[in-house]
């Protein structure tokens, strides 16, 4: 899974959940300025969860504000 | 033997060890935080429960003491809940907080529900065990002995008698959240627990039956998914499937996929995880969900909304959902749980009342565009009393709104160590609910909080009802926004504060206030746009109303210029 993949994943995840239209969401976007708040961030991880079928403990979330944060953590529990 | 058990220790010593008819064995499903499959046969839990209450005594626990549990992995804490029953100690369970981060907030909370409890022990995991730990730093707290469930519960346990049990001993406090107050421990004894449950699960209940397969969600702190899925169902033997919160909020469909591989019957959740699961669900899921099984789906907890579970039904009836499965229920911690159902196996009941009568504190039906709709939350049960007076605690007619009353065994006595609070709220065996209500045809429809209502030029108003239009705006999300009064000039005034966009903040306001102003015919004071994440909220996720106004008021609530 690439980068690209990646970040084509969260923006397809988060226009389902947010019901907005993500589809230029950039690496360096903080999430909370997408209207996205703390419960759907973590419906936004369970979606990204569930379709690359990894785990992602609910600590190592804490002080997650920015896509590229978020991404990267997703990218490490892939490898 | 015939008959319920009369206390929770008395059910678990009783529980059959006997198969089903297809050679399974009967116990508890978990789906632990790290999404294994965890199951524990009846047999297993007692014998857990008894080496956990021997290791808990180790610790200089006497009969009578509290544990203080604080388990973000429900295996852990229902093992804990029972070894600490089965010793005769009174378990304190409370909320693990949404992060594992130690904020003064919430150890201001954790320290002040550790001392009103006299807790000498408190139970965590090894993943929450650092903040916890950190209650030791503080004077109040700082001899209390810290246990971690999955650590400090292996090994040999000591040699142990347990004492007996009786109906009269206290069972756990349920510490009530939700307001700007400190929390107050509701005092439940066994006779109580036994009294609702019996009551909610038996005939004129659920009417639960040997094949029934509850699942769950809830979160184990809170009366619903505690008594409602683990204690009640322990005292009649009804199997349960239990999954995290936190991987609910992740997955929500997976409640449903986890109904359609266990055939559960029996599921409760609030009103707006309906919601959630009707937006979420694509067309390509309903062909992987079959809710056949599922007799009882429970709404409760929170204002219930016809549209909600309406929609909901309409969208499952693919998947072979029963409308008649809906099942709306009030309750509070006071009373257990339950105080009144709606009647099991029919359709819902919604009265569509005008809403200008409302305001008045009338429910007078209309079928007008503009109708409020209520839902039957159906009937108290036998045994049990119930009534709906006004502000001189007189009572009122049909149709009436005044606040809700109850009587009877699932009462509790008051709260822990606190006169000054039972005093307001337990009078004369009748317990005050703080909820506004009313009746038609015998069933009670619930309408609000006495405390919250909005009194502008004379006419009541239900911040619910104002919130609930607010949320429906584009920009606004449902749950995070707030509507309170505040005293302006001598006069109520009304205050909307709502989550949003600071690039949304000017076009919110306007909105707000314009659908207001239809809608009510009431003009906000003002209205608050503030940052996401900015409104307090209760650890069940929803936007504190009394909390808010607290902050607005003392401006402390941060908002978009």
């Amino acid at each position: 899974m690439t980068r690209q993949d990646l970040i084509g994943l969260f923006r397809k995840m988060a226009t389902e959940i947010a019901e907005k239209d993500f589809s230029h969401v950039g690496e360096e976007q903080k999430i909370a300025e997408l209207g996205i708040d703390s419960l759907g961030m973590l419906e936004l991880v369970g979606a990204m969860e569930r379709e690359l079928e990894v785990q992602i403990p609910d600590e190592q979330l804490v002080g997650i504000q920015t896509v590229k944060q978020l991404l990267d953590l997703v990218e490490k529990r892939v490898q | 033997m015939t008959g319920y058990p009369t206390t929770l220790v008395e059910a678990l010593d009783r529980l059959p060890g006997s198969a089903n008819a297809d050679g399974s064995l009967r116990g508890f499903r978990f789906l632990t935080t790290d999404r294994e499959d965890r199951f524990y046969t009846y047999a297993d839990l007692r014998a857990e429960a008894h080496r956990r209450a021997a290791i808990l005594a180790s610790h200089g626990l006497s009969k009578g003491d509290t544990v203080a549990l604080v388990c973000p992995e429900n295996h852990e804490f229902v093992l804990t809940f029972l070894g600490a029953s089965v010793g005769g100690f009174v378990p304190v369970p409370i909320f693990p907080g949404a992060t594992f981060k130690a904020s003064d907030h919430y150890l201001d909370t954790l320290e002040h529900i550790v001392v009103a409890a006299r807790s000498k022990v408190i139970v965590c995991i090894t993943k929450n065990l650092e903040v916890i730990e950190k209650l030791k730093e503080r004077a109040a707290t700082k001899d209390l002995i810290v246990l971690a469930a999955d650590r400090d519960f292996a090994g040999d346990a000591p040699a142990f008698t347990a004492p007996t049990v009786t109906p009269d001993d206290l069972c756990f406090l349920q510490f009530t959240s939700g307001s700007t107050n400190k929390p107050k421990g509701v005092a439940i004894k066994h006779r109580n627990l036994v009294a609702n449950t019996t009551a909610f699960l038996g005939p004129d209940g659920l009417a639960r039956t040997r094949e029934d397969v509850g699942v769950s969600w809830l979160p184990l702190f809170h009366d619903m998914g505690l008594i409602g899925f683990v204690l009640g169902t322990l005292i009649v033997d009804l199997p349960v499937v239990l999954f995290q919160t936190s991987t609910f909020v992740r997955m929500p469909r997976l409640w449903l996929e986890l109904i359609t591989k266990h055939k559960g019957t029996i599921t409760y959740a609030p009103n707006f995880a309906f919601d959630l699961l009707t937006k979420r669900v694509t067309e390509k899921d309903l062909a992987t969900l079959d809710l056949s099984s599922l007799r009882v789906a429970g709404c409760g907890a929170e204002p219930i909304r016809a549209r909600t579970l309406t929609d909901f039904a309409a969208k499952f009836a693919k998947c072979g959902f029963d409308s008649k499965a809906l099942l709306p229920s009030y309750g509070m911690a006071e009373s257990c749980l339950a105080i009144t159902f709606h009647q099991r196996g029919t359709e819902m009941i919604v009265d569509k009342v005008d809403a200008a009568e409302m305001r008045k504190g009338k429910a007078v039906p209309s079928d007008a565009a503009d109708a409020l709709e209520l839902v039957s939350c159906g009937v108290p049960f036998p045994g049990h009393e119930l009534a709906i007076v006004d502000e001189h605690g007189n009572a009122v007619g049909e149709r009436v709104v005044g606040q809700i009353l109850s009587k009877g065994p699932s009462v509790n006595e008051g709260y822990f160590e606190n006169a000054e609070a039972t005093a307001e709220s337990f009078k004369d065996g009748w317990l005050y609910s703080g909820d506004l209500g009313y009746r038609a045809d015998g069933n009670v429809f619930v309408c609000g909080r006495v405390k919250d209502l909005i009194i502008v030029n004379g006419a009541n108003h239900y911040p619910q009802d104002i919130e609930w239009v607010v949320g429906d705006l584009e920009g606004v999300r449902r749950g995070n926004v707030v509507a309170f009064s505040v005293m302006k000039d001598g006069l109520e005034a009304l205050v909307i504060a709502a989550e949003g966009n600071s690039g949304d903040a000017a076009r919110l306001k306007t909105d707000i206030a314009r659908v207001v102003s239809e809608t009510f015919g009431l003009t906000p004071a003002h209205v608050a746009i503030c940052p996401v994440g900015a409104l307090p909220k209760t650890s069940s996720g929803k936007a504190q109303r009394r909390k808010s106004k607290a902050m607005w008021e003392s401006k402390e609530l941060e908002e978009h210029p």
